[in-house]
């Protein structure tokens, strides 16, 4: 205590240091609220320019370049050597290269991601089972919100090494219909039928015109695609629709849609199979039949 | 042409009115300070010409039509319905595909299915609903990349006024196409933005402003020029509604589309 009451303050602080001291708590003070300010306003004017993409990353790239400007500044102003800094921050790049391969990957992944631009900000993309919204393509990873709202962290290598489907990058979609049909039923009937639902929903585009074909000869229906276009916004409530509409028509038309079903007969070598109808005493006769036996 | 149709019209407090331009039928209510608006549309009766315009009714309108209500504010009592062109470009696709040789011209008539815009009146203007007096079926014009979403329409591309019948809910656009090339001009569909046009009250009828266009080429862009003034095929008394999307007098833009999507399945 008593040493501590004998320390002189005045001749340890002195002029030479609270002028840079000044100088590091006004650049960390006003230089990084400064240059939060300049990237977020940089993202608002880019915005409206750029894609959503683009505007982050100048934004963040405005972000990062203000703050290591600053962080530099404050290490002179404090008397730190640069040289010896860049130098120990070299060997320790080094090191930490190879003990984080995987995030460097991930990082040139995200750069060849970004230089790409195979799918950006919004758009809905599928990655293996994985099916979402693009919330943000960043360094790393791409982040995703799956349509059940799971948060999804993809990352970059992943994307570069997968089979990515980018869903909504062009405008309008076609809706592919699978539907069989009684062979009893007349296929050019189906084909009118199925073309008028067609033309009477206003969503179904009228060009690309939809396409019928018959693709099959199936175990228990005549099989046909049937596949319509639409605006990408429109594909959810246009596939539900014509579904609708489809049963509802072949209903009203008398068009069966029949379930598997299944024939069972013995060759032309034997008459059909034999069949006995068991009434109720029957059943009872056989019953006592079957425990004698 | 009903003449008060498109006049502004009072409405009193808890007063419903109602008005009918051929398939499309209004009801409006004014209670407070809101307003309600209901829409019934003919689906099956496109060939309705009757037209009422904006006028009290004494009975509670039918219980299932669907409402639609608005908050605008207190000391708004006046109501206008006014004719307002589609919200996209219409594809007109002729009926019996026409064909313009060489260095001609053909002149064609297009009814494109007005929507009604209801606005009301008081410190300032407030617009309610544009309602489609028709609901057109959606088609894509162009490469299925880069191409446009518009209105489909069928149509019979009449060349006279006369064969053109008269419908409340259908505006007459003049369309001259003009074959600028060495080839032929099959003409199976034409593009036309129709929000650039102005609609007017003709004597009989609704009609647009006259649009030229010089086709220059498969797959090139079309010259097309919307005439400023009001057309000259009938007296016309006003102009009702200005254009969706202002443009410029003459412009370049993509009218014809010989595009076809080949291929099935996965071909």
């Amino acid at each position: 205590m008593t040493t501590l009451a004998v320390i002189d303050w005045q001749s340890l602080i002195t002029r030479d240091m609270i002028i840079p001291a000044l100088r590091v708590a006004l650049l960390l003070g006003i230089g990084l609220p400064a240059v939060i300010i300049t990237a977020a306003l940089v993202g608002r004017a880019t915005a409206k320019r750029l894609s959503a993409q683009s505007a982050m990353l100048a934004r963040k790239a405005v972000l990062y370049f203000g703050i290591i400007v600053i962080f530099v500044a404050v290490f002179q102003q404090t008397g730190y050597k640069l040289t010896a800094l860049i130098g120990a921050a070299g060997i320790a790049g080094i090191a930490i290269g190879f003990a984080s391969q995987t995030s460097l990957s991930n990082i040139i992944s995200g750069i060849f991601l970004i230089s790409e631009k195979p799918f950006q900000v919004g758009d809905i993309i599928k990655v293996g089972e994985t099916k979402g919204t693009i919330l943000s393509i960043d360094l790393l990873s791409v982040k995703l919100r799956t349509f059940d709202n799971q948060f999804v962290r993809m990352p970059n290598e992943t994307l570069i090494k997968e089979k990515v489907t980018n869903i909504t990058r062009f405008p309008i979609r076609r809706v592919d219909l699978n539907i069989g049909v009684a062979y009893k039923e007349d296929p050019k009937k189906v084909r009118d039928v199925l073309l008028d639902i067609a033309d009477k929903n206003s969503n179904c585009l009228d060009e690309p015109e939809p396409l019928f074909r018959f693709v099959n000869f199936g175990d228990s229906a005549l099989e046909f695609l049937f596949a319509v276009w639409c605006v990408k916004s429109d594909y959810l409530k246009l596939s539900t629709e014509m579904m609708l509409e489809i049963k509802e028509r072949f209903d009203a038309e008398g068009i069966e849609i029949p379930f598997p079903h299944r024939t069972l007969y013995t060759g032309s070598a034997t008459g059909p199979l034999p069949i006995r109808l068991v009434d109720s005493q029957d059943k009872q006769i056989s019953k006592s039949e079957s425990s004698q036996l | 042409m009903h003449p008060e149709l498109y006049n502004q019209h009072k409405v009193e407090p808890e007063q419903y009115l109602s008005a009918q331009i051929g398939p499309l039928e209004l009801w409006i209510r004014h209670t407070g300070d809101e307003f309600h608006v209901a829409v019934k549309r003919n689906a099956h009766s496109e060939n309705v010409i009757e037209t009422s315009h904006p006028e009290p009714v004494k009975d509670t309108p039918d219980a299932c039509l669907s409402w639609s209500r608005w908050v605008v504010g207190q000391n708004f009592d006046t109501m206008q319905l006014l004719p307002v062109m589609p919200d996209r470009p219409v594809v007109v696709r002729p009926a019996t595909p026409v064909s313009i040789p060489t260095g001609n011209e053909a002149l064609f008539f297009v009814a494109v299915p007005i929507w009604v815009d209801i606005s009301v009146f008081g410190p300032a203007k407030v617009t309610l609903l544009q309602a489609p007096s028709v609901v057109l079926s959606d088609t894509w014009f162009g490469d299925p990349m880069t191409g446009e979403l518009c209105y489909s329409m069928r149509t019979r591309a009449r060349r006279k006024v006369s064969d053109s019948p008269v419908r409340p809910h259908r505006v007459l656009c003049p369309v001259l196409i003009r074959n600028t090339t060495t080839e032929q001009l099959d003409v199976e569909r034409f593009c036309v933005h129709i929000q650039n046009l102005t609609v007017y009250a003709g004597q009989s009828r609704l009609w647009t402003n006259e649009v030229r266009i010089s086709f220059r080429g498969e797959n090139e862009t079309s010259q097309v020029k919307y005439v400023e003034s009001a057309p000259e095929y009938e007296h016309i008394d006003r102009l009702l509604s200005n254009p969706r999307a202002p443009q410029k007098k003459t412009l370049l833009q993509r009218s014809f589309s010989t595009f076809r999507l080949f291929g099935g399945e996965g071909e």
